[in-house]
């Protein structure tokens, strides 16, 4: 009867030691937990203003605890995305019109307005599964694979993370690594960097003469954490991410203009022939990108209330650098509810080959792009959650956050009347997310 | 920009060293045990930003790898 003694004693010693402190006692205890699923739900609701991207995304996160601290994640996305997105060209004091990505008509933007491809419509299924379980006493390892579909779009990836804790458990080392072997099968098949937007074809059975591009990205992401004190922990992590092949957007241009006026050149057609109705050339990315960023994250708890707040640095060789800002209160009310404001700041510098036009008669450089997400721009997030408990012990909460992007546009780059019209609209958006916790 | 980055690790690595007398004993974990102060409290809502923000700007990743996987618009 001695063998049996030993563990009832630890037994009740650990209940005796959580009584005296009054804690609701951490890993020892879960790991006795018996195995069972839990699983995080949210619907999510995105909306850009003037009609542009909306994103009605369901997501589910079920994740399996078993004994001895290994866990399963499963992860499924899916997101229905319609709306209309800039194809890179300017506004006009005059119409222009522009071949559809599919090649087989065409549409038009009226005079003053952002010209805006509004083909846009898909479906975008994402799954992961990710392991991860204790190596010994003081190492973990996690492992993952993920894939995405898109109409025009397919990611496969794979990732391992180990990490060490030392001092205690009060610092934690770890290094990851990811792979992604993605493919582009662009509508109307892949336009030729710099060429000339393509022309109707009445020929054509929507395809295009598809092509598939590749495109890889290696991530390598080193972290330390680290408890300070009783109610304070720090994060760090370096990243290193590594991309080739295809970067270009198939379906994005840049206006051709008059180096006095600024206006689009005007394109004649033979007769017969449909197609732009202005000058615009398909953009062209270098193929190769590389970014290494400095993120920290810090969690400090005042008396029930939580602090969290994060920076992040980015600099890559395509000559943008970031900075990020992000910060999360949480209030409590009562026991089983909370508030929690948030606010996020981003700044970001233009890419070296970020162009707002390129001029008629000028060389061509070697790479151009009027795409909006690389140009010189700041972003503000604000936003208010709610959370509470259900009566069966659950968790729901409801966000609702307002994004807002606004270019800054140096009057040095731009020609005759382009500073007359508002080359780079603000981008207004809102984030509706509920979300539901629950365990099984 | 490289150095920045090089420095900056380096002193994360020096500040390693000084955390070994930082930290608290294992019983009193009690509030960092708390679901409120976890890395991340809700992995749906992070994961959700990261996507958002992969697809709006030019930069992603940080808190963990860059994401992708989308040819987003």
């Amino acid at each position: 009867m001695k063998n049996g003694d030993k563990p009832s004693i630890s037994a009740a010693l650990a209940a005796a030691t959580c009584t005296l402190l009054g804690t609701t006692a951490a890993q020892p205890v879960n790991a006795q937990e018996e195995p069972g699923w839990d699983f995080n739900t949210s619907l999510l609701y995105y909306g850009e203003a003037d009609d542009r991207i909306q994103d009605l995304s369901f997501k589910t996160l079920s994740t399996r605890t078993f004994v001895d601290d290994r866990y399963l994640a499963l992860g499924l996305t899916v997101d229905a995305l319609t709306g209309a997105t800039p194809n890179g060209a300017l506004p006009q004091s005059f119409a222009q019109t522009f071949t559809k990505p599919s090649g087989r008509n065409t549409f038009t933007t009226p005079p003053g307005e952002l010209p805006i491809d509004d083909s846009f419509r898909d479906t975008r299924v994402a799954i992961s599964a990710d392991w991860q379980q204790p190596i010994g006493r003081l190492f973990a390892m996690n492992v993952g694979v993920s894939g995405s579909k898109e109409f025009d779009y397919l990611h496969l990836g794979l990732n391992a993370k180990l990490s060490r804790d030392f001092n205690n458990r009060n610092t934690t080392v770890s290094a990851g690594v990811a792979f992604a072997s993605d493919e582009l099968d662009p509508v109307g098949g892949t336009p030729d960097p710099l060429t000339p937007m393509r022309v109707v074809r009445d020929d054509d059975d929507g395809e295009g003469g598809r092509s598939t591009e590749d495109k890889e990205v290696l991530d390598i992401v080193f972290g330390f954490t680290q408890v300070l004190s009783r109610n304070f922990l720090v994060q760090v992590n370096y990243s290193y991410s590594e991309s080739t092949g295809y970067l270009n957007d198939p379906y994005k241009v840049v206006s051709v203009v008059d180096g006095v006026t600024g206006d689009a050149v005007p394109v004649v057609h033979p007769p017969g022939v449909e197609g732009s109705s202005h000058l615009n050339l398909y953009e062209h990315r270098p193929d190769s990108r590389t970014k290494h960023s400095l993120y920290t994250q810090g969690k400090y708890y005042m008396g029930g209330k939580v602090l969290d707040a994060s920076y992040r640095y980015m600099t890559d060789d395509w000559e943008i650098d970031s900075h990020t800002l992000d910060l999360h209160l949480r209030l409590p009310i009562g026991d089983t509810k909370y508030l929690e404001p948030h606010l996020r700041f981003y700044t970001q510098t233009a890419a070296d080959f970020y162009r707002i036009s390129l001029v008629d008669g000028a060389p061509l450089p070697e790479y151009a792009s009027a795409d909006y997400r690389l140009a010189d721009f700041d972003a503000i997030t604000a936003g208010l959650k709610f959370g509470w408990k259900t009566g069966g012990g659950n968790d729901m909460s409801l966000r609702l956050e307002y994004y807002r992007q606004s270019g800054n546009i140096s009057s040095s780059d731009l020609i005759g009347n382009q500073n007359d019209r508002d080359v780079y609209p603000d981008m207004d958006a809102i984030i509706l997310q509920y979300s539901y916790h629950f365990g099984l | 920009m490289r150095n920045g980055i090089l420095i900056s690790l380096l002193l994360c690595f020096a500040g390693m060293a000084g955390c070994s007398s930082m930290g608290v004993e294992p019983w009193e974990r009690d509030v960092l045990a708390k679901e409120e102060m976890q890395l991340t409290t809700d992995p749906l809502e992070a994961a959700t930003d990261d996507h958002i923000y992969f697809s709006k700007e030019a930069s992603s990743g940080g808190r963990g790898f860059g994401g992708g996987g989308c040819g987003c618009n």
